[in-house]
C-alpha cells in the first residue's frame, strides 16, 4: 500500500490575528502558522498503518508559508518521502477546493492508493479538504474516521455518528480519509533526530499552479464579545440572594 | 606485675604451639591460595569496568581521593542522619583497619625481615606492647560495631534495610538477606576467634606482659574461672587458631565476590565521585550518551559500571526518594540493583562490549521486558535526593537522564510530556502560550523595566517560563519587580527574546532540545548588554550557572535571593514594617541540594521579621515538590500520593505555622494546589519570600491572605 497524507499549515491562533487593510484576509506576514492538529492525527495514524502493515509513507505539503520543518518532522517521525508543492500565489493561502485541485495529479504521480488528511482544519472557508479531494479523485471516501486498519485491498474505517453509535465501514482501495484522531495520540519527535534528518534527507519539491478560486470574502472580522458570564460573589447568604434574584429576573 | 630492665624482652612466637612441622606450610599454601582467589576476582571486577565506555574525570585526583579518605575515615557519610551505624561501621571499619594492619606487620617482621635481615625484626619490646594493646582493644571494638549492627538488622524495624520491591515485580532476595548475615556472621566470628585465641594463649603462657591485653585478659580469667587449665588452653589455642585462620583466609578470598567488594567498590566509587554530578550533564563532548533501558557493559561508563558494584544496599535513597516515599514504582536503590544483578554475568564483559556475545546474552531479559521501565524512569523527580544521600557517591541521576534519552528517542513518554516538549520547540515555553505574551506580566508590574535588549544594565533578569506565564507566579515577578525597583537596582529582561533555559528539557532527556533551547537563549544574551544575571526560577538559575558555561556563558549567575541578600548586607533593606509572624522556609531542590543555597532566603526571612520555624527535613535534607526533572508535565499518573501535599502536612505538624515561604516559581505553583487539596488553605498561606520582603518594606501593604486571594 501507498499512503499520502496531505498536510497543510493554518493560522495559530494562541498568537495574534492581524487582519489585511481591506479586512478580506489575514496578513500572512504578521501571523503565525503552524500544523493542522487533525493533520497531525492523519500522520500519526498512517505512521500506525505503516508500522502495522509496511505501507510506503509520503507527505505532501503545499507551501503556503514555511512548510519544511512540519516535513522534516514527519520525516523524523517515520514518513518514506515529503514533497513540497511550490508555485506562485501558494504564498497568500489557497481554499481547499484549489488544494484539492493540485492534489488530483500529484497523488496520481505518487502512485498512492490511499490519501489520509485531517477531517478539518480552523480555517475551512469552503468545506473539507478530504471531501473535496474525494470528489476530485472520485475514491471511495469516509471522514470523521477515527482509527483505520488494512485489510488487503481495502481499508477497515471506525467511523463514530451522533448518539454514541459506532461503524467500521470497509472501503475498497483506493480511498480518501478524512482523519478525526488517530488510536494513539501523535509521536514526538525528538529535535536532534529532526536536526539529523536535515542535515541528511532533502525536500522533494514540485512545481504546481493553483486553480482560479471558487469563492470569494467579503469581509473577515474577529468575534465581537456578546454578553458573558457574571461571577456571584460574597458570602452563602449573598450568593443565594443573588441567583435568586437572576432567576426572578430572567422568569424561570 | 613485674617490671625493671631484667624482664625479658617483651614478644611471643607466631605459629605457637605448633607441633608438626608441614601445618606451617599449610598455612601458607592456604593463604597463597586465598590471595590468588582475592586477586582473580579483583581483576574480573576491574575487567568488567574496562569493558565499559570511557569517561573522562574532571580533573584533581589528588582532592579526590584526600576527599575519599576523609569520607572513609571518618565514616561521616554513613553516620549522617543515622548515628548509630555511623558509630558501629566507624568501630568496624576502624578495628579492622588495625587488625589488618597489625596482621601484616607480623608478615613484615616474620615473613620479610625474618628471612633477608632478621636483625632489623622490631616486632618486640616496647613497639611489641603498644602493639599488643592497640590489637586488644580493635578486636573488642570490632565485635561490638558488629553486635550493633547485627542488633539493629535483627530488632530496629528499619525500614530502608527491606529489599522489598515498590515495582510490583515479583522477585525473591532472600538471598540478600543470607549475604548481608553471611557477611556480619563471618567477621563476627574472625572477631571472637581472634579474641578466644588472645584468651587461650594467656591462661596457656600468662607472660609478664599479660596486662598489655587487658579484653584477652578478662576473657581468660573468665575461663579460669570456669576451669580451664593451662594444658587445654593450648589445646583450644591450636584449633581455634586453625578455624580462625580459615575464616579469615576464605574471607579474603571471598571479598572481591560479595558484599565485601565494597571494601574496595565503595572507597574506589567515592574517590571517583563528581560533586557535580546531575547538576551539569555530560555533553556530547564530555561523555553524554543515551543509555538503552536494558544495557550492556558497553552502554556504561567504567565509572557507572564501578557505581553498581559500590553499592552496599543500604536503602538510604529508598528511603527519601520522593517518587518511592509516594507509590511510584521508582527506587533508586533498586535501579543499581536491578543493573547490577543484570550486569553481573556475561553482559558485564569485555565480549558484551566488543559485540563478540551472542544476541541472546546481550538482547533483553527473558521474559522480553526491558530491564528498567519506562514508568520507573519517568517517575524520577531529578531532585538529587539519591546522590546526597548516597555514602559510596553513587550518581543516579545522570543514569536515569541516559535512560530517559532513549525513551524520548522511541517517543515513548506521556501525552503531556510531549506536548510540553512540543511547546518547548514551537513556542519556547512549556505552556504553549505566545511567545510575544512572554513579557505580559511586566505591564501590570507598576514599575517600568527596561529592555536589556536595546539599553545597559547591571543586573540581567532571567525570568523563566513559570514566572513568565503562570498566574500564580506572575504575582512573584511582579513583586520582585518592585522590590528591585524600590531598592534602586538597575535590571532589564530580555522581553520575548527570552526562552525557557531548557534545564527540564535535559533532565527529561532531550538533549537537542536543550541545546537548541541554549542556543536561542545564547545569542539572545549575547546581543543584550548587562554584566550580571539573576533569575528567579532555581531551576533556571541551575542550568544557567552550571551549564550554560559550556555554550559560552561567562558571567556571574545569581538566584533573586542571593541578590536581595548582598543588598541587605550593604544595608539597603530599610524594614519599615517588620512582619511578626511565622513561618517555615521550603528548599528547592535546584536551588539547595543542587547549588548549596541554603542561607540567602533564611536570612532574608528573618530580615522581615518573621520567625522561622525549620520543617524536621530541611537544607539538604529538603523534601522535593514533585515537579522537577520534567514531572510538572506529566500528571499524577504514577504517583499514588503527591509529594507537595506530603511537604505541606509536614509545615502543618509545626506549631503555629502561618506562612509556608517558597523561593521557586513552581512550587508556588505546587504548594498552593497541595494546601487547597491537602485541606489546609485556611490555615497555612502559601507565599514567596519576595511578598514578606515587599510588606517589610513597606511597599505593598499585603498579607498573607491577600496574597493567597
Amino acid at each position: 500500500m501507498r499512503i499520502a497524507v496531505v498536510m497543510k499549515l493554518v493560522p495559530d491562533v494562541v498568537e495574534e490575528l492581524v487582519l489585511s487593510e481591506d479586512g478580506k484576509r489575514l496578513e500572512r506576514g504578521d501571523i503565525a502558522l503552524k500544523a493542522n492538529e487533525f493533520d497531525e492525527q492523519a500522520l500519526e495514524q498512517a505512521l500506525l498503518l505503516k508500522e502495522s502493515s509496511g505501507a510506503e509513507l509520503t507527505v505532501i505539503a503545499a507551501e503556503t508559508g514555511d512548510v519544511d520543518e512540519m516535513l522534516y518532522t514527519a520525516l523524523a517521525k517515520g514518513a518514506d518521502r515529503a514533497l513540497k508543492l511550490v508555485g506562485d500565489g501558494l504564498q497568500d493561502g489557497i481554499w481547499n477546493a484549489q488544494y484539492a485541485g493540485i492534489l488530483v495529479d500529484v497523488i496520481a504521480d505518487v502512485g498512492a492508493d490511499a490519501v489520509l488528511t485531517g477531517v478539518q482544519a480552523n480555517d475551512d472557508l469552503d468545506g473539507q479538504l478530504a471531501t473535496w479531494l474525494a470528489a476530485g479523485l472520485g475514491w471511495s471516501f469516509a471522514t470523521v474516521v477515527s482509527g483505520v486498519e488494512a485489510a488487503g485491498e481495502s481499508l477497515i474505517a471506525k467511523k463514530e455518528f451522533a448518539g454514541g453509535l459506532t461503524a467500521n465501514l470497509r472501503l475498497p482501495l483506493p480511498a480518501v480519509l478524512g482523519i478525526q484522531a488517530s488510536p494513539e495520540p501523535p509521536r514526538y519527535a525528538p529535535i536532534s533526530r529532526v536536526r539529523q534528518i536535515m542535515k541528511t534527507q532533502s525536500l522533494e519539491e514540485r512545481e504546481v499552479t493553483a486553480p482560479a478560486g471558487s469563492i470569494t470574502v467579503l469581509s473577515l472580522r474577529p468575534p465581537e464579545k456578546t454578553g458573558g458570564a457574571e461571577m456571584i460573589e460574597g458570602d452563602v447568604q449573598a450568593k443565594a440572594a443573588r441567583i435568586a434574584e437572576v432567576l426572578a429576573q430572567q422568569g424561570i | 606485675m613485674p617490671t625493671g630492665t631484667d624482664l625479658p624482652v617483651a614478644q611471643r612466637a607466631v605459629f605457637e604451639g605448633f607441633q608438626h612441622s608441614w601445618l606451617v606450610p599449610l598455612f601458607y599454601v592456604l593463604a597463597t591460595v586465598a590471595l590468588i582467589i582475592f586477586f582473580y576476582g579483583v581483576y574480573r571486577r576491574v575487567g568488567r569496568y574496562r569493558a565499559g565506555k570511557r569517561a573522562t574525570l574532571v580533573r584533581g585526583w589528588p582532592r579526590r581521593i584526600a576527599r575519599s579518605l576523609m569520607e572513609v575515615l571518618t565514616s561521616r557519610r554513613i553516620g549522617r542522619r543515622d548515628r548509630y551505624t555511623g558509630v558501629a561501621h566507624a568501630f568496624i571499619f576502624w578495628a579492622f583497619g588495625f587488625l589488618f594492619l597489625g596482621t601484616t606487620t607480623i608478615f613484615l617482621d616474620h615473613d620479610v625481615l625474618g628471612l633477608v635481615a632478621p636483625s632489623l625484626e622490631f616486632w618486640k619490646g616496647a613497639f611489641f606492647l603498644g602493639f599488643s594493646v592497640v590489637m586488644d582493644v580493635s578486636a573488642a571494638l570490632f565485635i561490638i560495631g558488629l553486635v550493633m549492627m547485627a542488633v539493629r538488622r535483627a530488632f530496629f524495624s528499619t525500614f530502608r534495610l527491606s529489599y522489598r520491591r515498590v515495582d510490583g515485580k515479583q522477585q525473591d532476595r532472600s538471598a540478600y538477606e543470607r549475604e548481608d548475615w553471611w557477611f556480619l556472621g563471618q567477621l563476627l566470628l574472625i572477631g571472637v576467634t581472634g579474641l578466644l585465641l588472645e584468651a587461650f594463649r594467656l591462661i596457656h603462657d600468662h607472660p609478664w606482659f599479660q596486662g598489655y591485653s587487658p579484653v584477652g585478659l578478662a576473657v581468660a580469667k573468665g575461663f579460669e574461672a570456669l576451669g580451664m587449665t593451662a594444658p587445654s588452653a593450648g589445646e583450644a589455642h591450636f584449633v581455634t587458631w586453625w578455624v580462625h585462620a580459615f575464616l579469615a583466609l576464605t574471607f579474603i578470598a571471598y571479598i572481591p565476590y560479595a558484599k565485601s567488594v565494597h571494601m574496595l567498590a565503595s572507597w574506589a566509587n567515592a574517590a571517583a565521585r563528581d560533586e557535580k554530578a546531575a547538576v551539569v550533564l555530560p555533553t556530547q563532548e564530555t561523555g553524554a550518551q543515551t543509555i538503552p533501558l536494558t544495557p550492556i557493559a558497553a552502554n556504561l561508563t567504567w565509572k557507572q559500571l564501578l557505581a553498581v558494584d559500590a553499592c552496599t544496599k543500604c536503602g538510604r535513597c529508598h528511603e527519601v526518594c520522593p517518587a518511592r516515599t509516594s507509590g511510584a514504582p521508582l527506587s533508586p536503590r533498586d535501579l543499581v540493583l536491578d543493573l547490577r544483578e543484570f550486569l553481573g554475568g556475561r553482559r558485564g564483559t569485555a565480549a558484551a562490549a566488543q559485540g563478540t556475545l551472542s544476541a541472546a546474552a546481550t538482547a533483553l531479559r527473558d521474559d522480553g521486558s526491558p530491564l528498567i521501565s519506562a514508568d520507573v524512569l519517568w517517575s524520577c523527580t531529578t531532585c538529587r535526593a539519591c546522590i546526597e544521600v548516597c555514602p559510596v557517591g553513587i550518581e543516579h541521576v545522570p543514569l536515569i537522564v541516559g535512560m530517559r534519552q532513549t525513551l524520548v528517542e522511541e517517543g515513548e513518554m506521556d501525552q503531556n510530556l510531549a506536548q510540553a516538549l512540543m511547546n518547548l520547540g514551537r513556542k519556547g515555553n512549556s505552556f504553549g502560550q505566545s511567545e510575544r505574551a512572554r513579557a505580559k506580566w511586566a505591564e501590570q508590574a507598576g514599575v517600568p523595566i527596561k529592555d536589556a535588549r536595546t539599553e545597559h544594565c547591571e543586573y540581567l533578569w532571567f525570568v523563566g517560563d513559570f514566572a513568565s506565564y503562570d498566574p500564580r507566579a506572575q504575582r512573584v515577578s511582579q513583586s520582585v519587580a518592585r522590590v528591585l525597583h524600590h531598592l534602586g537596582v538597575d535590571f532589564g529582561i530580555l522581553f520575548e527574546s527570552e526562552r525557557n533555559a531548557g534545564n527540564d528539557a535535559r533532565r527529561i532527556g532531550e538533549e537537542g532540545l536543550f541545546e537548541s533551547l541554549a542556543e536561542k537563549n545564547m545569542k539572545a544574551l549575547s546581543q543584550a548588554s548587562f554584566d550580571r544575571i539573576f533569575t528567579t526560577d532555581p531551576h533556571s538559575y541551575n542550568t544557567l550557572k552550571n551549564e550554560y558555561p559550556a555554550y559560552g556563558l561567562e558571567c556571574e549567575v545569581l538566584h533573586y535571593t542571593q541578590l536581595l541578600q548582598r543588598l541587605a548586607a550593604e544595608g539597603k533593606m530599610q524594614i519599615v514594617a517588620p512582619q511578626d509572624i511565622t513561618v517555615t522556609y521550603h528548599d528547592p531542590c535546584y536551588l539547595g541540594r543542587y547549588n548549596r543555597v541554603f542561607d540567602a532566603p533564611r536570612e532574608l526571612i528573618r530580615l522581615t521579621g518573621a520567625t522561622l520555624l525549620e520543617m524536621p527535613r530541611n537544607r539538604e535534607e529538603s523534601f522535593c515538590c514533585g515537579a522537577g526533572g520534567g514531572r510538572i508535565f506529566t500528571g499524577d499518573s504514577l504517583y499514588g500520593e503527591k509529594p507537595a501535599e506530603s511537604r505541606i502536612r509536614e509545615a502543618a505538624g509545626l506549631h503555629g505555622i502561618e506562612s509556608f515561604v517558597v523561593a521557586c516559581p513552581k512550587d508556588m505553583a505546587m504548594y498552593t494546589d497541595a494546601a487547597k487539596t491537602a485541606g489546609y488553605e485556611q490555615q497555612i498561606a502559601v507565599e514567596d519570600v519576595i511578598f514578606l520582603i515587599e510588606r517589610a518594606l513597606g511597599i505593598g501593604a499585603k498579607t498573607p491572605e491577600e496574597v493567597n486571594a
